[in-house]
This record gives C-alpha cells, sequence and structure tokens, in this order.
C-alpha cells in the first residue's frame, strides 16, 4: 500500500480513508462476522481430531488492491506461463523435442516420482494436460514479480478467492460503490466451460457430464471440493460412486448408471487407479486409466502433469517459454540454485546463512530452512541433508516480500503478502481477474502457509 | 442423482425429525415430573426412554433412572445414538457431502444449528434449561424444514421427504406401542387425573395437544384419541398422514419405474387398511397388534428403499 514510508500509492487512498473512518469496535464486530460467517458456511479445514472444532483461516479485512494496467502484465504473463508448463508437458510425453535441443537434461525429467511413464505416447483431448494451474507470485518491487511456484496438479484456495469476496460485498457494500472491483464470480461457470471443452473424443454428447472426483471429507479442501461443484452444478463423487464397464466410466445413480465425460479430479495420481498405480489404494477405479487412454473420458489434470511444478523443473520454465513459445517470459522466476549440480551446491553451502533452502517434494511451508532467520544449529543440521541428499534441495535468496496493510490487534501493520491467481486453459486460456492473497500474520514471517498461520485477503482487480 | 446422495438426504431428514422427536420427548418428561401424584411426583422417564428406544443403552449405561441422567442421554450423550447431539452431528455431516445437492439455505440451517450445539455442549447446562433446550431443537428443525421450501421439486426432495415421513411413521408409531394401553376401554368410566395426565403425554409428545382440540367437539375420549393419532388424515402426526406421504413422495419419483413399483406394492395393502378402517374396529381387535405390525411394515419399507436406490 505505502510506495514509501509514508506515501500511499494513489490506488490505495480510497481504503486508506476507509480505514480511518472506521472504529476499533467496528473492526471488532466485522471480525466477529466474518469469523461466524465463514464457520456457517462451513469454508473450515477438517482436522483429524474430531474433539478439535474445526479450523478457519485467519481473514484481513484490508483488501489487496491492483491497479488495471498492474493486473495486466501478470495476465499476460501467467497464461504465458500455463500456456508453456502445458507444451512442456505434451512435448516430454511425446517427442522430447526439449531434451533433444538440450535445454532440460533428460534425467532430472525421467527419473522424476512425479514422471507418469504409463502417460507415454498419449495425447489428452486439445493437447492440455493441466487445465488449471495456480502460479504462487510474490511483489519485491513497484513493478517486480516474480514466479514463486507453479501449481499444476490440483491447486487449491480459489474457494477463498470467491467467499472472501464474497464477505466483503456483505459487509461493506459501500467500498463496493466507491471502488470499480472487476467481479470474480464468474469463475464457476468458466471452470465448467473448460472441462467441457476438454470432452474425451468418444463423447457424443453436445453437453458433456462433468463431475468432481474427491478423496472424502476427511480431505483438508472438502469444503472447496462441494463449493466448487455446487457452484457448477456438478456431482460432486467419489470413487466408489463410479466403475468401468466396457470402455466407459459410470458413476451410480438412483436411475442406474450414468456415464462420465469428464473428471475433475482432486485426488492424487497413485489413487486414481489400483489397476495402474498403487494396487494398495482402495480410494481408486479399477480400469479408469484404460477407458482414460481410450477416450472414454477425460481426466483433469492428466496424470502425470505433476512433473511440470517439480520444484527442479521450475528453473527451465523461462526456458520453456523461449523455447515453445518464441517469447521472452513475462514474469521472472526467482534465481535458484539446483543443489544436484556441484557448482550450485558449492554456491548453497557457502552461502547458506543468506539462503532460503527447499525440498524439492516439500509443500505447505514445512521442510524449508530460512537461513537469515535460523539458529546456527539449524543451519548445520540442512549443511548435512544438503550433503548427504543434494538432488532433493533447491535455494533460492530471501526475497523481500511486499508489505499489505493488515488489522494486527485492530491496528494497520504492514504483513508479507503473495499471490495465486487461478488460470484455466481450454478451449481458451483465461485468468481469474483475482486471486487468492496470502498473508503472514505474524510480525517479521515469511511464510504465508495457513497451515503455519498465514490467513488470507480479498484481492482487488480494479476495472479499467 | 447419485445413489450415496439420495441416500445422504433420506438419512438428514430422519436425523433432523428424530432430534426433534427426542426433544419433545424431553419436553414431556419434564413437564410430567412438575406434577405430584400421590406418592410424590410423577415420573415418566421410563416410558420417555422406552418410547426414544433409548431405555435399553440407558440402563447399560446407569443403574438407576434420574431426570439429571436421562436428560443428558437423550440430549448430548454421544454413545446414545439417537441423542439430539448425535442426530445433528450426523445430519450434518451428511449435509456435508450433499450439500451440492440442496439449497445454501438448508445447508446453513444444519450447520449454524450444529455450531450452536457444540456451544451448548461445552456449557453445563442445569434442570432449568430443559425447555430451552427443547424449544431450540424445535426451532432448529423448523428452519431446516423451512429451507425445504425453496428446494427444486425433483428426487431429491422426494428422497428427502420419504426420509421424514419414514422417521415419524416410526417415532409415533413407537410412542403409541409405548402408551398404547391408556387408549383401551376402561371396564367403567375412570375420567380420573392420572388418564387425563397420560392422554396430555401423548398428545403432547406428538406435538398434538392443541390441535386436537380443534380436530374434534366435545368430550376427550380414549377413542378420540386414538382416531386422531392413527386414522385421522389431518393430522400431521397420524400413521395414517405419514403413510400417506410415504406413498406420495414415493410415487413422486421419476427414477427407476419398476423399483418405485416393487416397494410401493408392499405398502399398499397398510395404506388401504389405514384409510378404510375404523377406529373401534382397531381398538376392539387389538390396537397393540396393529401398532407392532405398522412398526414391522414400516422397516421392511425402509429396508427396500435402501435395497432398491441406495446400493
Amino acid at each position: 500500500m505505502y510506495q514509501s514510508e509514508s506515501v500511499i500509492r494513489n490506488h490505495y487512498n480510497n481504503i486508506n480513508d476507509w480505514l480511518d473512518q472506521m472504529t476499533s469496535k467496528v473492526i471488532l464486530e466485522k471480525n466477529a462476522e466474518a469469523e461466524t460467517h465463514f464457520r456457517n458456511i462451513g469454508i473450515t479445514f477438517s482436522t483429524n481430531n474430531e474433539t478439535v472444532r474445526e479450523r478457519i483461516i485467519p481473514f484481513d479485512l484490508i483488501p489487496r488492491i491492483f491497479t488495471y494496467t498492474e493486473w495486466l502484465r501478470l495476465e499476460r504473463g501467467v497464461i504465458q506461463r500455463a500456456k508453456a508448463l502445458n507444451a512442456f508437458l505434451a512435448d516430454i510425453y511425446n517427442q522430447g523435442e526439449i531434451i533433444k535441443a538440450n535445454i532440460i537434461p533428460k534425467e532430472i525429467i525421467y527419473k522424476k516420482k512425479s514422471f507418469e511413464p504409463s502417460m507415454f505416447g498419449f495425447s489428452p483431448p486439445r493437447d492440455i494436460y493441466s487445465p488449471i494451474i495456480g502460479i504462487d507470485l510474490v511483489r519485491t518491487g513497484p513493478n517486480d514479480y516474480f514466479v514463486l511456484e507453479d501449481n499444476c496438479r490440483t491447486p487449491s484456495g480459489v474457494s477463498y478467492m470467491l467467499e472472501n469476496r464474497e464477505i466483503m460485498m456483505r459487509m461493506f457494500p459501500d467500498l463496493f460503490h466507491n471502488n470499480r472491483v472487476t467481479p470474480i464470480d464468474d469463475y464457476p461457470t468458466r471452470l465448467l466451460q473448460t472441462l467441457m471443452s476438454l470432452a474425451p473424443f468418444k463423447c457424443e454428447n453436445p453437453e458433456p457430464v462433468c463431475v468432481l472426483l474427491t478423496p472424502g471429507p476427511l480431505n483438508s479442501a472438502y469444503y472447496e471440493h462441494s463449493f466448487l461443484s455446487d457452484q457448477m452444478g456438478i456431482e460432486m463423487v467419489e470413487s466408489t460412486d463410479l466403475f468401468v464397464e466396457g470402455k466407459y466410466l459410470y458413476m451410480k445413480t438412483v436411475d442406474g448408471p450414468k456415464r462420465v465425460d469428464v473428471i475433475y479430479r482432486r485426488i492424487d495420481d497413485e489413487f486414481l487407479d489400483p489397476l495402474c498405480f498403487n494396487p494398495n489404494s482402495v480410494i481408486g477405479i479399477p480400469g479408469i486409466m484404460d477407458v482414460y487412454r481410450t477416450g472414454g473420458v477425460n481426466i483433469c489434470s492428466a496424470p502425470g502433469a505433476g512433473i511440470a511444478d517439480d520444484k527442479a523443473i521450475y528453473i527451465y520454465v523461462p526456458s520453456m517459454i523461449k523455447f515453445y513459445l518464441g517469447e521472452q517470459p513475462i514474469l521472472d522466476n526467482v534465481k535458484t540454485w539446483n543443489c544436484e549440480k556441484e557448482q550450485d551446491l558449492k554456491y548453497v553451502l557457502d552461502n547458506i546463512n543468506d539462503l532460503v533452502i527447499k525440498e524439492v517434494d516439500g509443500s505447505g511451508g514445512y521442510g524449508m530452512l530460512i537461513g537469515p532467520k535460523s539458529s546456527k544449529s539449524s543451519i548445520d543440521e540442512f549443511k548435512t541433508k544438503l550433503s548427504t541428499n543434494p538432488k532433493g534441495y533447491i535455494a533460492q535468496p530471501l526475497l523481500d516480500l511486499s508489505f499489505s496493510p493488515t488489522l494486527i490487534k485492530n491496528q494497520v501493520e504492514g504483513r508479507r503478502v503473495d499471490l495465486r491467481p487461478f488460470c484455466l486453459i481450454g478451449e481458451q486460456a483465461q485468468l481469474s481477474s483475482g486471486g487468492l492473497t496470502r498473508v503472514a500474520m505474524n510480525e517479521g514471517s515469511f511464510v504465508v502457509n495457513s497451515s503455519q498461520g498465514g490467513g488470507v485477503k480479498d484481492t482487488w482487480v480494479l476495472a479499467e | 442423482m447419485l445413489s450415496r446422495t439420495a441416500e445422504y438426504l433420506y438419512w438428514i431428514s430422519r436425523y433432523m425429525e428424530r432430534a426433534e422427536t427426542t426433544a419433545r420427548l424431553l419436553d414431556v418428561g419434564y413437564r410430567m415430573s412438575l406434577f405430584p401424584n400421590p406418592s410424590g411426583y410423577n415420573n415418566e422417564w421410563e416410558s420417555v426412554l422406552s418410547a426414544a428406544g433409548a431405555i435399553e443403552g440407558y440402563k447399560n449405561k446407569y443403574d438407576t433412572i434420574v431426570q439429571r441422567n436421562v436428560e443428558d442421554y437423550l440430549f448430548f450423550d454421544e454413545s446414545n445414538p439417537s441423542s439430539v447431539y448425535n442426530c445433528i452431528l450426523n445430519a450434518r455431516n451428511n449435509a456435508l457431502v450433499v450439500r451440492t445437492s440442496f439449497t445454501p439455505e438448508s445447508w446453513l440451517a444444519i450447520n449454524k444449528t450444529y455450531q450452536e450445539i457444540l456451544n451448548l455442549k461445552e456449557k453445563k447446562f442445569s434442570k432449568s434449561d430443559l425447555p430451552d433446550l427443547t424449544e431450540w431443537t424445535i426451532e432448529q428443525v423448523n428452519l431446516f424444514r423451512g429451507s425445504l421450501s425453496s428446494l427444486l421439486r425433483n428426487d431429491g426432495y422426494n428422497f428427502i421427504f420419504l426420509g421424514l415421513f419414514i422417521e415419524r411413521a416410526d417415532n409415533s408409531a413407537r410412542l403409541l406401542d409405548v402408551k398404547y394401553f391408556v387408549l383401551l376401554p376402561k371396564p367403567q368410566y375412570v375420567g380420573g387425573n392420572i388418564d387425563n395426565m397420560q392422554w396430555s403425554i401423548l398428545l403432547r409428545s406428538l406435538s398434538s395437544f392443541r390441535a386436537f382440540r380443534w380436530a374434534y367437539d366435545g368430550n376427550i375420549t380414549a377413542t378420540k384419541i386414538a382416531d386422531f393419532l392413527v386414522l385421522n388424515n389431518n393430522c400431521p402426526r397420524s400413521l395414517s398422514f405419514c403413510i400417506q406421504n410415504i406413498v406420495k413422495h414415493l410415487t413422486n419419483l421419476t427414477c427407476s419405474p419398476e423399483k418405485v413399483g416393487r416397494i410401493y406394492s408392499n405398502l399398499k395393502d397398510l395404506n388401504t387398511k389405514i384409510q378404510e378402517e375404523k377406529i373401534e374396529t382397531i381398538v376392539e381387535y387389538g390396537l397393540h397388534q396393529f401398532v407392532t405390525q405398522f412398526i414391522r411394515k414400516i422397516s421392511s419399507v425402509d429396508n427396500e428403499i435402501h435395497k432398491e436406490f441406495f446400493n
């Protein structure tokens, strides 16, 4: 919000005035109202411990704002990246041109667990492997945006984007009269259109039957699964509701079996088909991969799409953009050292005090070391880890994430934020006009993950 | 509609209905405990437990029947599958899974109820809170039922109401089963306090105390009450009203006419009998047998619905 110590960026002026006229009593009330609302609609975390009440993610009342021009660039950059990632997947599961061109070494692709050999030589509808991509962005200066991470499997958080807006409009209608905020509530419609545009080739139905496949109520994103299927008006199924017969996939309904054309799956690859992946899995649909490969059903995202968001592959995304699209990357990567490479590892070990070390397969802000913020003993611990298993880690500089004004105990304070906008690729590529802003609620913290005390904010894109 | 969705919808309304029944029974027990009888105070807690189908579970847990324990067992106890708490918890867990199949208002009604009962459960309640608790429960169930009015009139709607009326038929019949003897003709007119009290228990627990006076003129008699609770099609908790509605929502289902047909053929006899029979005949030839048979029939219809639609 602030340009420098005391200069407010223009597009935050309205919000600043609004904040000024709110008393702390009102803020307390509105905070309580938001919490009750989230509890009532059930946008909660499941906890495995049934005696503990479900948790809700802290919601901050002050929106984060993007101007139209700022957003335009992000939009182009994210769509560009999402297209390149899909082109990459189509390539490595077929000809492997990018490997032949010596841009990405083949070992780091074909040896990865997230690479799915059974996908080799198969092309999903429209060559789209990952139709829903969440790209995590951080801002470090006036126009300096970096991509922190790509999420090509089943990025979550879009229900927060939509519900945060919903509660803001409900609590502060005047804000939306005084600020021209681009609506986002068409996201579910666009998601459904995207899924329908990815019908498998054997589908004759002009309106393909889509379902959302969930692991069940114990999954921490269960609310989002039911929210999205509700908003799209499609069935939310568990794998026991589905079965394969002949070369098609069906769901069990009260009228008997009904054919399913497109699955928006929110379960991991290994739980899709016990015949193909994990024979011990109890939550799969035996034979679904066979139906998939013969064009009887489409699975979104495609099995094996996860290789594209591997942290070791991340380093190569700018090269992919140049290679597949012949364009310059609009959004930069964060400088990343791949500890698998000898000289990188040496640099990382020498400069570990200034770097952030992340596990290649880690997520949720766990298993990472923030050099400048860590004790000598944990740094030493990571040094040992790095030396024994270098290919398990990457390193990045500690980015000075931008601050966003956040209400902490009724005072406005700066807290670090990131942003996850959601990109849809089907018949066309499009970006949500907003995204999920996550905020590190603890003072001085760099970790925005909800599992570690992160909160969320409404994210505005101002209309032109 | 997914078979699993249909099953969950069916059970949500069963659980909500059961929560109300249990709450009403508690209210009856509470009222009775305020009235003196020759040997102290009335104690209806045992019959309340029987009518709630919870007598065995209760006796496993407690040695003696005392108000405080009955209240706790029927309202909050997690080991009692029919406690108000468990009914709401189960309804909510089912609703979480099928919230896509009914309106956001229905989900909100159930989820708010759940959030509130968690708060109630944390607080220690005192004896005098019971009327508030039952009133609260009935209010919550009404909120849920009200929210149903904006539902699409599709199969999901019919499964919800099938569940509701199967549960209600069962609850009403069980209550009659526990109290049927007070409706039997007496050798001479007794008309004492006890009878009046027993009648009022029956009527109150079926939320029909006032309605009965509006439906029948003149003296209150056992036969009139029996007629009201068994055969009166205007009484929303009578056995005949429940059966009619089960038939209605069953035959309104648009999925699988053959399945509907099979279930209906099993119900037809009971439905015809209940519409044509005179209460005097039923009472004279065995109210008890009639009610027992009715309970058995409802349970077999419930089994068939599960077998045909939910598997």
